[in-house]
C-alpha cells in the first residue's frame, strides 16, 4: 500500500469494470477512498446490475481500502448529485473525480439514429458535465485542493470513422475540460483529461470488419499504427491507473488543462489546438482571392483522410 | 455575381444574423440557392420569430439572388429534417450545409444549471447532428456535398464561464472530424470554422463593460481597445466558408480554420508532442520521477491557485 493519495476521498465513475476498475484499486491501493460508481450496465447502455461495483468494491476492502458502491447513472444530473454526496456522506469530503463512465453505439453518419446519438452523449458528455459540476461545486466550498480527470477518446481527438456520436462526446469532454480547468483553477482543482486505449469488452464492439475498412481507406487512427509497433499487443485497461493516479497526486499539483494520451507504457502530452498558418488580407478576402492563394498557403500538404472514391 | 457556386443548394443555419446571415448572402452572391433556417430567437434562445430569415431571404433576392426562408429548430431531429427537405423541396437538392446556429448561456461551471447546459448543447451539438444526419444521405447518394461546421476557439483553447458552449463546441470539432473520415469516399468533405467576429452574441453588455474597465485601467490602449472586436465584421467570414463549399476546396477535408476579419489561419489540431515510453506499465515511483522532467516540464497552468 502506497501513501499518495492517504486521506483523499475518489468517485470513480464507471468503476466496475475495465479502465474505471484498474483506476479504482489503485487510487485504493494509494489510500484514498473511494465510491465506485457503476451502473452495471452492457456496452450499449442497457440493463443495469449493482455487482459490478460491488464487486470492486469487495476487492478494495479485502485488500485492506476503504470503499463504497453507488449505482447512479452520471448521466441523470440529480442523480450525479446524489454520486459526489455519497462520497461526502461516506468518507466526509471529496477530493479526486474521475469521469470514466461511458457507452458505445457505433454506425456510419448516414445511418445513425437520433437514439444512438442520444445516448452516447448522454453518459460521456453530459455524464462528465453532470459528475463536474456537483464536485466543483463540493470542492470548492471545501476550499482544499481538488482533482478532475475525464476520459476524452483518440476517436474524437483523431476522429474515427463510425463514431460520430463518440467522438464528438469525447471532442466535447475535451473541450470541458480546458474550459473547467480555467474555471476552478485559482481554487487549487486541477482538470485534465486523459485518452486511453485499452482493450476492454468496450472496444471489443468494434468489429473487425469496421477496423478493416479504417485500414483499407488509411484512415487507421494514430492508436491503431502506434499499437502495431508496440512489444505488448495487448493494451491491458489496468495500464491506464498509474498516470490516472500519478495526475490525482499532490505532485501533479500544477499540471491543469491537459489532455494527454495513454496506450500500455505509452504516455503522450496533447500539444493544445493552434494555428499554425495564417492569410491576412488588410480587409475583407474575396472567396476568388483565397481559392487562387490557398493551394500554395493554408493548403500547402494537407492531406484529405478519406479522399473521394471513383465507383 | 460571381459563379463559384452556381447551380449549388445550400442550406446556412443561424442565418438570420451575424455570422449566418453573411455566409448565406455570400454563398448567394456566388450563384448558390440559399435556404436561409433561422428560428428567430433572442441570443439565449428565448422568443422565436419568422422575421431574420425572410429578412435575409429579401436581401439576397434583392441582390439578384435565390433564397427561401425556414424557421424550423434545428435542435431537434424533425426541425433538422425540415430543414434539408425545404431545399430538396424548393431546389430540387442539398449540395452545401452550412450550420452556424448559436445560442450563448455563460456561467461558471460551479453555478451552471442543467438547462443552461442542456439548451446550448441542443443548439449547438444536437442542432448541428440532426442537419448533418439528414443531409448525409443525400450528398452521400449524390457523390457530391459540402458541410461546413461551426466550431470556437471557446472549446479548443478553453474559455472561462463557458463549459456548456465550450464543449459543444469541442464536440462539433470531434463530430467534424469523424464525419470528414465517413463521408470523404463519397465526394463530401466535412470542415470546420472557428470564427472570431463582433456580433450581438459576442458584443455583449457585459463584454463591453469589461472591456471598458481595462481600458480605463490601461490594461490595454485605447487605440488597440478599438481596433480588437469591433473591427472584426461577421462577414468577413463568409469568403473562407465559400471557398470551402466550392469545388475549390474539393480535397480539403477534416480541416479546421480560424476566421477573424482579414486573417485566416489553419489550425493545426491536438497531436502528441511529448512522449514517455516503457516496455510493460508503469509505477508511481517511476512517475514521480521522470514526469516533471519530461511530460510536465514547462507545462504553464492556465488558472494557478490564489492565495485565500
Amino acid at each position: 500500500m502506497g501513501t499518495r493519495l492517504q486521506g483523499k476521498v475518489a468517485v470513480i465513475t464507471g468503476g466496475g469494470r475495465g479502465i474505471g476498475r484498474g483506476i479504482a484499486l489503485l487510487m485504493a491501493q494509494e489510500g484514498a477512498a473511494v465510491v465506485v460508481n457503476d451502473l452495471g450496465g452492457e456496452v450499449s447502455g442497457g440493463g443495469g446490475s449493482a455487482s459490478a461495483a460491488d464487486t470492486v468494491v469487495g476487492e478494495i476492502k479485502s485488500a485492506g481500502g476503504q470503499a463504497v458502491a453507488n449505482y447512479d447513472s452520471v448521466a441523470d444530473f440529480a442523480a450525479a448529485e446524489h454520486i459526489v454526496a455519497t462520497a461526502v456522506k461516506a468518507f466526509g469530503h471529496l477530493d479526486i473525480l474521475v469521469n470514466n463512465a461511458g457507452i458505445l453505439r457505433d454506425r456510419m453518419i448516414f445511418n445513425l439514429s437520433e437514439e444512438d446519438w442520444d445516448a452516447v452523449i448522454a453518459v460521456h458528455l453530459k455524464g462528465s458535465f453532470n459528475c463536474t459540476r456537483h464536485a466543483t461545486r463540493q470542492m470548492r466550498e471545501q476550499k482544499s485542493a481538488g482533482r478532475i480527470i475525464s476520459m476524452s477518446s483518440t476517436s474524437g481527438l483523431y476522429g474515427n470513422s463510425g463514431q460520430a456520436n463518440y467522438g464528438a462526446a469525447k471532442d466535447g469532454i475535451a473541450g470541458l475540460t480546458r474550459v473547467v480547468s480555467r474555471d476552478v483553477g485559482k481554487y487549487g482543482i486541477t482538470v485534465n483529461a486523459i485518452a486511453p486505449a485499452a482493450a476492454t469488452r468496450m472496444t471489443a464492439t468494434v468489429s473487425q470488419k469496421a477496423r478493416e475498412i479504417r485500414q483499407q481507406r488509411g484512415v487507421a487512427s494514430m492508436g491503431s499504427e502506434a499499437r502495431a509497433a508496440l512489444p505488448r499487443p495487448q493494451l491491458e485497461p489496468d495500464d491506464v491507473a498509474p498516470f490516472a493516479t500519478y495526475l490525482a497526486s499532490d505532485a501533479a499539483a500544477n499540471i491543469n488543462g491537459q489532455t494527454f494520451v495513454v496506450m500500455g507504457g505509452i504516455i503522450s502530452l496533447l500539444n493544445y489546438p493552434a494555428p499554425v498558418r495564417t492569410i491576412t488580407a488588410p480587409g475583407r478576402w474575396t472567396p476568388e482571392e483565397i481559392a487562387a492563394l490557398f493551394p500554395s498557403t493554408l493548403g500547402m500538404d494537407l492531406v484529405n483522410p478519406a479522399p473521394a472514391q471513383t465507383e | 455575381m460571381g459563379d463559384m457556386l452556381k447551380e449549388r443548394v445550400a442550406v446556412v443555419t443561424g442565418a438570420g444574423r451575424g455570422i449566418g446571415r453573411g455566409v448565406a448572402l455570400g454563398l448567394a452572391a456566388q450563384g448558390a440557392k440559399v435556404v436561409v433556417n433561422d428560428f428567430g430567437v433572442n441570443t439565449d434562445g428565448s422568443a422565436p420569430s419568422t422575421g431574420p430569415a425572410f429578412d435575409v431571404v429579401n436581401e439576397i433576392k434583392a441582390a439578384g439572388g435565390d433564397g427561401i426562408a425556414n424557421s424550423d429548430s434545428v435542435a431537434t431531429w424533425d426541425g433538422g429534417a425540415n430543414i434539408i427537405n425545404t431545399a430538396v423541396k424548393h431546389f430540387g437538392r442539398i449540395d452545401i450545409l452550412v450550420t452556424c446556429a448559436g445560442i450563448l448561456r455563460d456561467r461558471m461551471i460551479f453555478n451552471m444549471s442543467e438547462e443552461e447546459f442542456d439548451s446550448v448543447l441542443a443548439v449547438h451539438l444536437k442542432g448541428t447532428f440532426t442537419c448533418v444526419r439528414h443531409a448525409a444521405p443525400l450528398m452521400r447518394e449524390q457523390r457530391f456535398g459540402r458541410i461546413i461546421t461551426f466550431s470556437s476557439g471557446s472549446g479548443l483553447f478553453g474559455n472561462p464561464g463557458q463549459a456548456n458552449y465550450g464543449s459543444a463546441k469541442a464536440a462539433i470539432s470531434g463530430l467534424t472530424k469523424v464525419i470528414a473520415r465517413d463521408l470523404g469516399k463519397y465526394g463530401v468533405t466535412a470542415n470546420s470554422i472557428c470564427p472570431v467576429a463582433a456580433t450581438r452574441m459576442t458584443l455583449t453588455p457585459e463584454v463591453m463593460r469589461a472591456r471598458e474597465i481595462r481600458k480605463q485601467q490601461g490594461i490595454i490602449r485605447e487605440e488597440r481597445a478599438l481596433n480588437q472586436l469591433e473591427q472584426l465584421h461577421p462577414e468577413d467570414v463568409a469568403p473562407m466558408v465559400t471557398f470551402l463549399a466550392s469545388d475549390f476546396a474539393r480535397n480539403v477535408n477534416g480541416q479546421f480554420f480560424l476566421c477573424a476579419g482579414g486573417s485566416v489561419s489553419l489550425i493545426a489540431l491536438p497531436r502528441p508532442f511529448k512522449t514517455i515510453y516503457k516496455r510493460g506499465r508503469w509505477t508511481l515511483d517511476e512517475l514521480d520521477e521522470l514526469v516533471p522532467q519530461t511530460l510536465a516540464e514547462g507545462l504553464v497552468n492556465p488558472a494557478p491557485p490564489r492565495a485565500s
